[in-house]
């Protein structure tokens, strides 16, 4: 067992620089996962802590020991590629079997290491069969079940789950959940969905452009967002952005709303004339005349999933404005409606993204 | 719709007139002409003289021995260095890599005459560079053209050389197609890059390998060029006579067609079934 912890680590492809100096404990057992858009360096930093890119400059260390010139076998983890990567002219049995046996690992404790991985994903009947004759989840479950035979002290997971369908998805999900729970081992996957890093995550690193933007408990992501970008990543359908501008004095105006004025106490540190972002997540409106500050919409598309309905609408100045109605079955594309802004919901931004409250 | 199908057989027409005189009927003529003597006119019926005399004639069984050596001793040799020479311009340590593929595929491009003439060249007796490297390294010069096993050996050079690259290039294409992660996972594994090559490369390019050596085997049957212009029409006396060289004698320099055509037949037929052979061996095992 063994926690990770990168030192300023960076990465750059010749003059390109792709990591700015990362830093980041993982604790030993805990389920850290690195999330944020395509290209935003989240797969290269896991592919460094696994040996497979070369670390530019900082120090990598896992259970205490820095690896940075170590083989990538030696380091004590195991990998979940996106494309599972598996062997494609050898059985399941073999896919599983194939690292140990190359390395003349006694044949009685392959056996039981891919008797005990099978039981865990439930692939006993597989075994014999190609990857060609497996199904999306199965070739997955095996892919798993590699790393698992090695019985690393840290599980890399890069994207395992986005060549699935969504029902796989969901149910794939629960299982990683499962072994994190069953093996209790150190665990880094990498995501581009929030909402897989949201329900597997013990603590989320959010990055952008080769930065971490944010590392925290999902929930205190999801609360509290250092950032804009932050507050946009975490949470689906994603925060709602307005533009806003300061009166002084804790007021600040919705400059797209015609001059809608909403009193929050957390503007006061504003000048008079500045410049805000004020955002509130979908499911944070309220009924006209019930918050602190009524917005006109008109629905543009109105999606009634039953339980929820989520409105995508548009305010008079054609800012995009999605609203997570309960009970408002009866919007239809076209209508208008109005909702109200709780001045506890909302948060601001400065102009660069910056968290003001 | 039929109207459609009209228009499109129309445009198709010349292309299937022409296919029709210059490849179909030439393949269905001869196979009546397999059966006909064709020594003296009229032509006449006579099986014995045509199949029946492929048994029996030893400058058949001369070159169907000396092909059936070519296809035992080039191929697998060819395809071994295709197979090392498509590894090696793969790798990402090599500069210059398409420069390298072309010059590697570079020999089918060349006129087959030229070719053969320059070959001629380096490999002659006394003034040949083959043979003045050979003896400043110390070792005896051979005589290419006249040593029966050496000009054996000769044409399995030339050919290895010319189509070595060739071969490379298909069985490039087949690497390529093989995911880089699969690599990486075996890395992981500790897997050494000899084993991966063993275990992982040779056995996911098996079909293409495959594909390789039955182009290789009809290729081979069908041996002409290089018998016939490096060592002078199949010499030194016979030594290097193919079957596709014994046709040509036949067919074309005694104009015996009824023969030369049991002989194409011949030919075709060990094609195939060599081939089919190759395939059964290389089969995917459940």
């Amino acid at each position: 067992m063994a926690g990770v912890t990168l030192r300023g680590v960076r990465k750059a492809f010749g003059p390109l620089q792709t990591i700015h100096g990362v830093d980041l404990d993982v604790g030993d057992g805990e389920f850290v996962v690195f999330v944020g858009p395509s290209g935003c360096g989240k797969s290269t930093l896991l592919r460094m802590i696994a040996g497979l890119e070369d670390v530019t400059a900082g120090e990598i260390a896992i259970g205490g020991r820095v690896v940075n010139d170590v083989e990538p076998a030696d380091r004590g983890t195991a990998m979940v590629f996106q494309s599972y990567a598996l062997y494609p002219h050898m059985t399941v049995g073999q896919n599983l079997s194939f690292g140990l046996r190359m390395n003349g690992n006694p044949t009685a404790d392959t056996e039981r290491r891919v008797a005990e991985a099978a039981r865990i994903l439930q692939i006993g009947p597989l075994l014999d069969r190609r990857p060609k004759a497996l199904s999306g989840g199965q070739r997955q479950r095996v892919a798993i079940g590699r790393a698992i035979v090695r019985e690393p002290e840290v599980f890399l997971f890069d994207e395992p789950l986005s060549n699935l369908d969504a029902e796989l998805r969901v149910q794939m999900r629960v299982e990683i959940a499962r072994l994190h729970g069953e093996l209790g081992t150190t665990m880094v996957y990498v995501t581009h969905d929030q909402t897989e890093a949201m329900t597997l995550a013990d603590r989320i690193v959010v990055l952008r452009a080769g930065r971490v933007e944010q590392v925290g408990r999902p929930l205190d992501l999801y609360d509290d967002p250092v950032n804009q970008f932050v507050a946009g990543f975490i949470g689906s359908p994603r925060m709602n952005f307005l533009a806003a501008e300061s009166l002084g004095g804790g007021r600040v105006r919705l400059t797209g709303q015609g001059g809608v004025e909403i009193a929050l106490p957390v503007g006061r540190g504003l000048a008079a004339g500045q410049k805000a972002v004020l955002g509130i997540r979908p499911e944070h409106f309220e009924a006209a005349g019930q918050g602190d500050c009524d917005l006109a919409l008109v629905v543009d598309v109105a999606e009634h999933l039953g339980a929820t309905s989520y409105l995508y609408a548009n305010t008079k100045a054609g800012e995009p404005v999605v609203v997570q109605a309960g009970a408002a079955r009866s919007a239809q594309a076209g209508g208008r409606v109005a909702v109200s802004i709780p001045a506890g919901r909302a948060y601001l931004f400065d102009p660069d993204g910056l968290r003001l409250a | 719709m039929r109207r459609r199908t009209g228009t499109a057989y129309g445009f198709l027409a010349p292309y299937l007139l022409i296919f029709a005189v210059f490849w179909v009927w030439p393949i269905v003529y001869s196979f009546w002409l397999s059966f006909l003597a064709t020594r003296q006119l009229p032509w006449t019926f006579r099986p014995a003289m045509t199949w029946g005399r492929l048994a029996v004639d030893p400058a058949f069984v001369n070159a169907l021995k000396n092909t059936l050596l070519i296809l035992v001793v080039q191929v697998p040799i060819m395809i071994a260095l295709a197979t090392v020479l498509a590894v090696l311009l793969n790798s990402s340590l090599l500069r210059a890599r398409g420069l390298m593929r072309f010059a590697f595929f570079a020999p089918v491009v060349v006129g087959e005459v030229a070719y053969a003439a320059v070959f001629r060249l380096m490999f002659t007796a006394d003034r040949g560079i083959v043979n003045k490297v050979l003896e400043a390294a110390g070792l005896p010069s051979v005589d290419w053209f006249s040593n029966p096993t050496a000009a054996m050996a000769l044409i399995i050079m030339a050919v290895t050389w010319r189509w070595a690259g060739y071969n490379a290039i298909i069985i490039l294409s087949g690497l390529q197609s093989i995911p880089d992660d699969v690599y990486e996972a075996a890395t992981l594994d500790r897997v050494t890059p000899l084993r991966q090559f063993l275990f992982i490369t040779l056995p996911l390019l098996r079909p293409v390998i495959l594909f390789c050596v039955v182009l290789s085997v009809i290729g081979t049957m069908q041996l002409f060029t290089e018998p016939f212009l490096i060592t002078n029409r199949g010499g030194p006396g016979g030594a290097t006579e193919t079957l596709g060289l014994f046709l040509y004698r036949q067919g074309f320099t005694v104009l015996n067609f009824g023969y030369a055509s049991a002989v194409a037949y011949t030919i075709a037929a060990l094609a195939v079934v060599i081939s089919l052979l190759n395939l059964w061996l290389g089969r995917e095992r459940a």
